[in-house]
């Protein structure tokens, strides 16, 4: 009992300690978070705080907040952040505690141990794992997270509502993951990618006595509840604006890429440079590829689908429309829950050297690009492209260390061993 | 190919590899230095030359001249008139003087606070509108009233002036003009160009009262010489090492060169034979300054605002006289006012090693990359090398046919202890916020003072630190590699990042810190470890800064004095780089090699 307060009152310290810094960011720089906000490696059209105020402007003025062709973020937002006094503080105060809501999902995740032993895996080396307190700590003073909290992006309501979906379903609450789940899509779209692994996660760790046996029924209820909840989000926006013209300037950006501002992503350049007669097409196939590697990892390894979640995310911040530093730090967050599988990854050294050598590179091509006039677009370019290779390498090295994971327990007279082409 | 792939397999695994990194870090730096000193030969450079079409500079007759001369010396005597009376009174006579020619004149008030000094006056400027245009675009012609020598420049005054007067009469211009007058050459100009673009720091710089369109070019005249001149000189380096389009420089030369035929000189190269040993002094200079970041005339500020701009200074004695000079200006302002859009054809990264020979960035940009990789190679290497068992001198048990028999067995990598390093290089990298912080906000009294307080803490701090860490933590060996790993690879990193923004400032920073490469722990050898101590201080960040100081008969205060004065009003980065990126490094690289790594204390847990 005595230990449990012990944790107890460190984590405390430790969401104080990340608070603090925070608010001491926000405070004592106060041109740092307008900086920040203005960076497009943080800022993506769908998630910027400039553009939310631009809405907001707009939404107080009685004037649709899509009418300008800026603002491209949920309508829900609007009410919110309106309703929040006009002093900077209190939204500080509310991208702080949304950040410390997602470290306690995280570590909620981490405690419950999902990531060594799921219902039909238990790997071997799970006892050598980091404690929820430390993965938590990872997360909050990761220094992609703190830049997206002061930058303010929006991204980080996704963030909090797709940790929180993975955490309830990992403590057996299926109803309550579905509902945080179908926050995070109504928020950003792609996390609805989400669900196939997300249902099975929940189906693997019900409760006993609240278990719903046949998957198929399991899986139609949590569908239904996802279905049910975004009619009602939906329907309560229109109530809102009036119009369901909110549909294409969120969801239809992103389904359309029709603002082509830089990013760290993949997608501008390609459709920048893109003639006009092949643009629907390729943005099919850019969608097509983005989905399509959520039925092959979800199949591939269904006896982690906590595995799947992770790897998704990692994917989804390289592939998707418009992503931003914190997608990466989102997934660079659930990485420490494989701790156990780190000794089999082969590339930690040269991942975590092309993240750090883009991170400073990225802002001074963009600089180069954008403020010298001495470079051209080609030179982000392709820092992103080399970012998009480190996540990638992360990405296919956890998939390798898991796989070998599983695969030691098959045959048990091949660890050690090296893999080797035939 | 299956046995070529285990052929390399096989090699990646060989023990021999391991010993190779040094050797390549070695290779690395030795290419790169003899890359740079390959540079000024024919077959590396090239000869400049015109990118830009629209600007045909020495294609128009030049009309300056004449009765201008007359106008000139009238203007002349105005300035003499003006000598020693105060900024305003200046700024008062110059005014009216430039209202009676029918341009619009604006006053903007500076005040820059720097190491406890005080940096202020009154700019003073004129536009002329463009008859042809829509004050969409601009040129700027600046005159400081002391340039950076703080000599006087009476003839630069009075030229920009009597030019003032000459181009009114034009209705050739399709862009505006405007005519500056700066009361200093560093301050004047930097806040007026701030406050242009809106960028500047209203509790500090006046807003201007009165704007054109966007600038597309800049001359400043550096006429402080008195008498006849024989050819002219051209500053180019802008604050921080950004270099104006080489397209602007070519039309000065070819107009100054070719059209007046007069002689043209570029980094003090007073006489410039053409020949190999002035080609690289001419170069090596140029990277010095750009290194250095200063701004070194009113044209520096203009080109962070990417506005290329250069400063003229007529020099030697001959027979050209002010009219010839003001002939300059003319022909480089008709070939400004030609362009179609902004300059940017030609390079903005380049080396001059001569006024008609240069190298662009894809030749020499290698040998700084070359100097920056050095450390990235050592880091990798120490990486791999920490993650193997200690004491085993052949890491790898093959079997005895590796192709034929399958698998061999793979000698587990060692856990790596991470905590510690980690720890050891994040509180180096945050000291540095000491001396940055110190070095920008002692007032100038307490400069030297300061230094010389530091400068003793300095050598010391190396030798506490590691007796910190023995005492409390007791590294291992696989502890000091992986602080040395890591040290080594965040400052690849930075100057591989700063070596796109600063060539030449990451060149020199690589190089005074390759010597970290090749620190290491000598717990055996007392000798060696004072050898390594004595040349690691020998190459610290203020050491460094004594040594140049004394080499250029500077006093340590006047260099620190300027570096705050550039960093608070010019915004030059290079004091951030010394304490946050050299200092650190060194620092870490000090106590690697102070350190006495406990033998056997890896724990052997395999995975």
């Amino acid at each position: 009992m005595d230990g449990g307060k012990v944790t107890l009152g460190r984590t405390a310290g430790l969401y104080l300690g990340a608070a603090v810094l925070r608010l001491a960011l926000f405070t004592l720089f106060p041109g740092l978070a307008d900086l920040l906000t203005g960076r497009v490696e943080i800022s993506t059209p769908v998630t910027s705080f400039k553009r939310l105020q631009e809405g907001l402007f707009l939404y107080d003025h009685n004037v649709s907040p899509y009418d300008g062709g800026v603002y491209h973020q949920a309508p829900l937002f609007l009410p919110l952040f309106s309703l929040l006094p006009s002093l900077p503080i209190f939204t500080y105060l509310l991208y702080i505690a949304v950040d410390i809501l997602s470290a306690g999902a995280l570590l909620k995740i981490a405690d419950s141990g999902e990531a060594g032993s799921s219902a039909l895996f238990t790997s071997p080396r799970r006892e050598k794992r980091w404690s929820g307190f430390v993965i938590a700590a990872v997360f909050l003073f990761n220094p992609f997270t703190i830049a997206t909290c002061i930058g303010r992006s929006t991204s980080v309501f996704t963030t909090c509502a797709i940790l929180h979906a993975i955490s309830r379903a990992v403590a057996g609450a299926p109803f309550s993951a579905m509902v945080a789940l179908s926050f995070a899509a109504y928020l950003s779209m792609y996390p609805l990618l989400l669900l196939p692994p997300l249902l099975l996660l929940c189906y693997d760790r019900q409760l006993p006595e609240r278990a719903i046996k046949p998957g198929m029924r399991s899986a139609a209820t949590n569908i239904l509840v996802v279905v049910g909840v975004l009619a009602a989000l939906f329907q309560m926006s229109y109530l809102m604006t009036g119009s369901w013209e909110f549909l294409p300037s969120t969801y239809g950006v992103q389904l359309t890429l029709s603002d082509l501002t830089p990013n760290i992503g993949l997608w501008w350049y390609f459709f920048i440079e893109m003639f006009d007669s092949f643009r629907s097409f390729f943005l099919a196939v850019f969608w097509l590829h983005l989905s399509c590697y959520v039925g092959g990892l979800t199949i591939r390894l269904r006896r982690q689908p906590l595995v799947v979640l992770t790897l998704l995310l990692g994917i989804f911040s390289i592939f998707k429309p418009y992503p931003s530093i914190s997608d990466a730090s989102l997934f660079l967050a659930m990485v420490p829950l494989y701790r156990h599988v780190f000794p089999l990854m082969r590339y930690t050294f040269v991942i975590a050297a092309v993240i750090m050598y883009t991170t400073f590179l990225g802002p001074a091509f963009y600089h180069l690009w954008i403020y010298a006039g001495s470079g051209n677009a080609n030179f982000f370019y392709a820092i992103t492209l080399v970012w998009g290779l480190g996540q990638s390498l992360l990405v296919c090295d956890l998939t390798f260390a898991v796989l070998r994971d599983e695969w030691e327990v098959e045959r048990p007279e091949m660890a050690g061993k090296d893999i080797r082409q035939i | 190919m299956p046995r070529l792939l285990s052929g390399a397999l096989r090699l990646r695994r060989d023990p021999r590899m391991l010993k190779l990194p040094p050797y390549l870090s070695l290779l690395c730096i030795l290419v790169g230095v003899v890359w740079l000193f390959l540079l000024p030969l024919d077959e590396y450079s090239r000869r400049t030359y015109i990118s830009e079409n629209a600007l045909l500079p020495g294609q128009v007759h030049t009309y300056f001249g004449g009765s201008d001369q007359n106008v000139f010396r009238a203007y002349k005597h105005e300035v003499n008139s003006l000598v020693g009376k105060s900024n305003v009174e200046i700024n008062d006579k110059l005014e009216s003087i430039v209202k009676g020619l029918g341009l619009k004149a604006g006053r903007q008030n500076f005040t820059y606070r720097s190491a406890g000094r005080v940096y202020s006056g009154e700019n003073l400027y004129a536009i002329l509108q463009a008859p042809r245009g829509d004050a969409t675009e601009a040129i700027v012609l600046v005159a400081a009233w002391e340039n950076a020598k703080e000599e006087l420049n009476r003839n630069g005054v009075a030229l920009v002036l009597t030019l003032a007067r000459y181009f009114k009469r034009w209705s050739l211009w399709s862009k505006d003009i405007i005519f500056l007058v700066t009361p200093d050459s560093i301050a004047g100009p930097q806040a007026w160009v701030d406050a242009y673009h809106d960028a500047h720091d209203s509790a500090r710089v006046d807003s201007l009262p009165l704007k054109s369109g966007a600038l597309q070019g800049a001359i400043a005249i550096d006429y402080a010489k008195e008498g006849r001149f024989e050819s002219v000189h051209i500053v180019y380096d802008g604050v921080n090492g950004q270099l104006p389009n080489l397209d602007l420089i070519n039309s000065v030369v070819s107009i100054a060169g070719g059209q007046m035929g007069m002689g043209v000189a570029i980094q003090e190269m007073w006489g410039h034979n053409d020949q190999y040993p002035d080609r690289l002094r001419t170069m090596l200079r140029g990277m010095l300054k750009q290194g250095l970041g200063l701004a070194s005339g009113p044209h520096s500020s203009f080109i962070p605002y990417h506005v290329d701009a250069v400063t003229l200074q007529p020099f030697g004695d001959g027979w050209q006289d002010e009219m010839a000079m003001g002939r300059v200006v003319e022909g480089t302002f008709r070939s400004l006012n030609n362009l179609l859009e902004h300059l940017h054809q030609s390079f903005f990264f380049y080396l001059l090693m001569q006024r008609e020979r240069f190298v662009s960035i894809g030749t020499y940009l290698p040998s700084a990359m070359l100097v920056a990789a050095n450390f990235t190679i050592m880091a990798i290497a120490l990486w791999v090398k920490s993650g193997q068992p200690e004491g085993e001198a052949e890491p790898v048990k093959m079997e005895a046919d590796g192709i034929g028999s399958g698998e061999t067995t793979r000698a587990p990598a060692v856990e790596r202890d991470l905590f510690l390093p980690l720890g050891v290089v994040t509180i180096c990298q945050f000291l540095a916020v000491i001396p940055f912080y110190l070095f920008n906000h002692a007032p100038d009294s307490m400069l030297t003072p300061a230094f010389t307080i530091f400068a003793v803490i300095n050598t010391a701090l190396p030798h506490s630190l590691s007796h910190l860490l023995t005492t409390y933590y007791t590294p291992s060996a696989q502890q000091y590699q992986l602080i040395k790993s890591f040290s080594l690879l965040l400052l690849g990193m930075f100057l591989s990042s700063l070596a796109t923004l600063n060539f030449s400032l990451a060149f020199l920073v690589g190089l005074l810190t390759s010597p970290l490469t090749f620190m290491r722990p000598w717990p055996q050898s007392p000798a060696m470890r004072t050898a390594c101590t004595v040349l690691l201080n020998a190459v610290s960040p203020t050491a460094v800064l004594v040594a140049a100081a004394f080499a250029w008969h500077l006093d340590i205060n006047t260099v620190l004095r300027e570096a705050a004065f550039a960093w608070d009003v010019c915004g030059m980065y290079t004091p951030v780089v010394v304490w946050c990126v050299w200092w650190p490094a060194w620092l870490a690289g000090s106590v690697t090699v102070l350190g006495r790594p406990e033998v056997g204390k890896t724990k052997q847990k395999t995975t």
